[in-house]
């Protein structure tokens, strides 16, 4: 203990702790313990909404002669999810200083092409396989995942590798445009978030009273076991004890407890969030790793703590921005 | 048309200090932080750490208004600190423990790849295996 900033003050820090119980390249799920809510709120917000990764944010359509007019094709396209891994370490364009802020260089920017048309009788889907990435890191998800499971076998036609439809084409109609991808963070359009799903859910701590319950009759255990929503009591076949066979299908729903009650037994089961205890589930878009977004989460949150930091001597603060800024 | 653009939420305008510190004029020890293009995020994580502090009287934080970017915390303490410390205390102390929760999960991951990848060499099935929604292989412990 001791020590730490502020002067001298005591530290009141935490030590969370985690288990994760599933991982995949897209999906993570995990316990953490020893926090509160509001600091696993605050990650799952950031995953949300502020972990940058890098969209289509400028199209500039040559030759649009589909059905689909220039802005739904430009929107469609923002849409694709790009592999971020490289969004983290990338300039946002507004305060990128090599390009003065056109958002079209190296550091801020990847360039797309995409040109396809129609000559056959059959309708031709544009999808996302058919956009070309001047960079070989950024490119769409499905694209990515395809080469990386067998690079030799990789065909765009194939009906399970087909891509991420952006519009059809019939004979004669053609689609030529330049595509530039941008970071950006969830927070300013939905497009730049690396989460399809974040939630978190209180563990609960269930204790049924066992001299109560063994006062109820076998078709009552039933029927208030059956009175849940979900599986989350079942009755021994061997014991006839009413036992929890899985506490995280609980969904708060005090349907067991109303239950109870009504049989004329108040307190049959108590029920209750434990307060430091939460059971995460983050699925991403692929545009980078489940495992990589909670630990960018996690750095795009310090960096927050950090510009919230009072500046000792602001004068001096004002100064050295003015002299950066004005450079 | 008059629509305000959408970086405007989270981008500091020219000019504007990220944090402004303004102190109360009849109660002593307390204060307001006024921190631009910030919201509950670093609102509620503030008032909570804040919370933690026994010399902390008061601590909260309210968002004016959806479409004003800024939140303003307000911390009230006893005289052996004071709300500049105790708000500086508490960035450092949440700062501290995200880097914890940093290190917890770069090894968590880690484990969970090392020994997905031991098992795999000792070619037994059960953690690696192929569901059929998902291309990716799966690790399950």
């Amino acid at each position: 203990g001791g020590g730490g900033g502020g002067g001298g003050g005591a530290s009141y820090q935490r030590f969370p702790k985690v288990r994760i119980r599933e991982l995949r390249d897209e999906y993570a799920k995990f316990e953490l313990r020893e926090t509160d809510a509001s600091v696993a709120n605050a990650l799952r917000r950031v995953m949300l909404a502020e972990v940058p990764t890098v969209a289509i944010d400028l199209v500039e359509v040559e030759v649009n002669s589909s059905v689909l007019n220039d802005e739904f094709i430009a929107h469609r396209l923002g849409l694709v999810p790009l592999t971020s891994d490289a969004a983290m370490a990338m300039r946002f364009s507004r305060d990128c200083d090599a390009c003065d802020g056109d958002g079209q260089c190296e550091y801020c920017s990847v360039e797309f092409h995409l040109a396809v048309r129609c000559d056959a009788d059959q309708t031709l889907d544009v999808t996302s396989a058919d956009l070309r990435s001047t960079d070989p890191k950024v490119c769409p998800v499905d694209v990515a995942r395809a080469l990386d499971a067998d690079p030799t076998s990789y065909d765009s036609t194939a009906a399970d590798q087909r891509g991420i439809i952006i519009v059809k084409l019939r004979r004669g109609q053609e689609l030529r445009l330049r595509a530039i991808a941008r970071k950006g963070i969830g927070k300013d359009h939905a497009k730049w978030s690396p989460a399809a799903t974040v939630t978190f859910m209180y563990e609960p701590s269930i204790h049924i009273n066992e001299e109560m319950m063994e006062t109820l009759t076998l078709e009552e255990k039933s029927s208030w076991v059956e009175s849940s929503p979900t599986k989350v009591f079942d009755i021994d076949p061997n014991t006839q004890q009413v036992v929890v066979i899985d506490p995280e299908a609980y969904t708060y729903d005090d349907e067991v407890i109303k239950k109870a009650e009504a049989m004329g037994k108040p307190g049959l089961v108590e029920i209750y969030p434990k307060e430091d205890s939460f059971i995460f589930t983050v699925e991403s878009t692929g545009a980078i790793k489940a495992s990589q977004l909670v630990i960018n989460a996690i750095e795009v949150l310090r960096q927050k703590l950090d510009a919230v930091r009072l500046q000792e001597d602001t004068d001096l603060g004002e100064l050295s921005a003015h002299l950066h800024g004005g450079g | 048309m008059n629509a305000p653009d959408r970086y405007e939420r989270f981008v500091v305008p020219e000019g504007t200090k990220k944090v402004s510190y303004e102190r109360d004029t009849k109660i002593v020890n307390a204060a307001s932080f006024t921190i631009e293009r910030e919201d509950h995020t670093i609102g509620n994580i503030l008032r909570m750490q804040l919370h933690r502090d026994p010399n902390v009287l008061f601590a909260g934080y309210k968002l004016p208004h959806p479409l004003q970017y800024k939140i303003i915390v307000r911390i009230h303490t006893t005289s052996q600190s004071s709300p500049t410390q105790a708000y500086n205390q508490a960035i450092d102390d949440l700062d501290k423990e995200l880097q914890h929760l940093k290190k917890a999960f770069e090894s968590g991951f880690m484990l969970l790849q090392s020994v997905v990848e031991e098992e795999r060499r000792k070619n037994k099935k059960i953690i690696w295996f192929k569901t059929q929604e998902h291309d990716a292989l799966c690790a399950v412990l």
